[in-house]
């Protein structure tokens, strides 16, 4: 078996080493045990389409991400979208913040994290399109500003310094927010029936 | 009255009932203000307040069996009228969630702004009744995607109650040139502007320790003003009184048991 795979992200499978935990506990355990390895994010039901995601850690600090899914939500192959750079991602996959953008949001994931040699991670932690940074994957997929902070402690001064945050990248992202809306609206006029309030509905 | 505000977030913890004090307090120069902590399954406006001891509170008037006047549950503090909510869950458990409607209607017969504390939670009946009987929400963020997600969310349930956004303050903001960039993408979304946008301030933390609002606390800090442009920026609408108290006390079946 080989680990994640996608165009331009080629890393070895590497020892596994916790299994089936939330994110915030990944996060966490990544950081205290030092990490040097990925995090294998699967959403168990992100909105409609959830994919599968990466994130890498040096010494316990992430530094890149790679998402399976698209920030740019359901866009057709072969559309047109002003995300593409660099030699091209596959179609519909987000790299750095935006992977980040594509794998935050409501519903919870389950992690797998490997250990790997440090030198098998080289060629992604250089790659910039790759990179995030080191405290967003806390504060943006675990919600965990202590945690942020420590990572941003910890890192390496030239740690990350692009400009674009994962939440820009989430706010660009009209069709994924239509998504959250729609779904948010349905569920309220569902419960609105179930504790009888849905005389009050607009 | 004037207005009836919700101050929602769909999260918790991300300054809701700092907010809705220092914007209470802020609005209390020019307007009779009154605050209700409608957070009535996690009532803490009393500790931010310190009437964390108060003998009559939302949850007395909340009681089917209650005996209580509104006017019992209503204290004078910080240049506002201030409605706390007791933090017993057995009283929460046999609390009529309904009753806020009556309870909010007789406050609104004598008051310029209401502000209802929300609850973080839209799980349940009681939880989402402020946004139904409100006029409109203020939004609280943080710049975070949860938080952004979560606000989306609270702001889809109020609208389908015909409750439209007034406006979105960030909160705890620490990138002072990356927050202008969100707000500006926010506002597309919301159907209010960004009221203000209020920095990580210890402050904010010193006067909660205190049992404070910040804008008593800490008047002279940057996140009071923060607080102060928004209550400028916010542009009350004029509601038909009567009108309100018609929707307040509208009745609605009572969830079951
Ligand atoms: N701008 C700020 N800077 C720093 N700390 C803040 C700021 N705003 C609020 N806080 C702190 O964050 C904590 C939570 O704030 P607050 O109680 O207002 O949030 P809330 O949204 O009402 O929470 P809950 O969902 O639990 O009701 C408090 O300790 C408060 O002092
Ligand atoms: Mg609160």
């Amino acid at each position: 078996m080989t680990g994640p795979d996608a165009a331009g992200l080629e890393i070895p499978r590497g020892r596994l080493v916790r299994s089936r935990v939330g994110v915030a506990s990944a996060l966490e355990a990544a950081f205290s045990r030092e990490l040097t390895g990925y995090a294998r994010i699967e959403p168990d039901s992100l909105l409609a389409d959830g994919e599968p995601g990466v994130v890498t850690f040096a010494a316990g600090v992430p530094r890149a991400a790679y998402c399976e899914r698209g920030a740019g939500g359901g866009e057709e192959p072969g559309e047109d979208h002003d995300r593409e750079r660099g030699d091209g991602p596959v179609e519909g996959d987000s790299r750095g913040v935006d992977a980040l953008a594509a794998l935050a949001g409501p519903g919870p994931c389950s992690v797998e994290l490997y250990e790997l040699p440090a030198d098998a991670l080289a060629e992604v932690h250089d790659a910039a399109e790759f990179s995030v940074p080191p405290g967003a994957p806390a504060e943006e997929l675990a919600d965990d500003p202590s945690l942020a902070e420590r990572a941003r402690e910890r890192a390496p001064d030239d740690a990350h310094d692009g400009d674009a945050s994962a939440l820009e990248s989430f706010l660009a992202d009209e069709e994924r927010i239509a998504a959250i809306q729609e779904e948010a609206r349905a569920e309220a006029e569902q419960r609105a029936a179930e504790w009888g309030l849905d005389g009050e509905l607009e | 009255m004037v207005e009836a505000l919700a101050v929602a977030s769909g999260k918790g913890g991300v300054g809701k009932t700092t907010s809705t004090l220092a914007l209470g307090m802020a609005l209390a120069d020019d307007h009779d203000v009154t605050v209700v902590d409608a957070d009535t399954g996690m009532a803490n406006l009393c500790f931010h307040t310190g009437l964390a001891d108060a003998d009559t509170t939302l949850q007395d008037l909340l009681l089917a069996e209650s005996d209580a006047a509104v006017e019992d549950a209503v204290y004078d503090r910080f240049g506002l009228s201030l409605v706390p909510c007791g933090t017993s869950l057995a009283a929460f458990r046999e609390a009529d969630p309904t009753r806020l409607r009556a309870v909010v209607a007789e406050l609104a017969a004598d008051t310029d702004v209401l502000l209802l504390d929300s609850a973080a939670a839209l799980g349940s009946q009681s939880a989402v009744l402020p946004l139904v009987l409100a006029d409109r929400t203020v939004v609280v963020l943080q710049p975070t995607i949860p938080s952004l997600s979560d606000g989306l969310k609270v702001q889809e349930y109020a609208r389908s109650y015909g409750t439209e956004t007034a406006g979105v303050l960030f909160n705890r903001v620490q990138d002072d040139e990356a927050i202008d960039r969100v707000a500006d993408q926010a506002e597309q979304y919301f159907g209010g502007p960004t009221l203000a946008t209020v920095p990580e301030s210890d402050a904010a933390r010193a006067a909660r320790r205190a049992g404070e609002p910040l804008l008593a606390h800490a008047p002279d800090s940057a996140a009071a003003a923060a607080y102060r442009r928004a209550a400028d920026r916010l542009d009350l609408q004029d509601g038909d009184e009567g009108a309100v108290a018609d929707r307040f006390r509208s009745a609605v079946i009572p969830e079951p048991p």
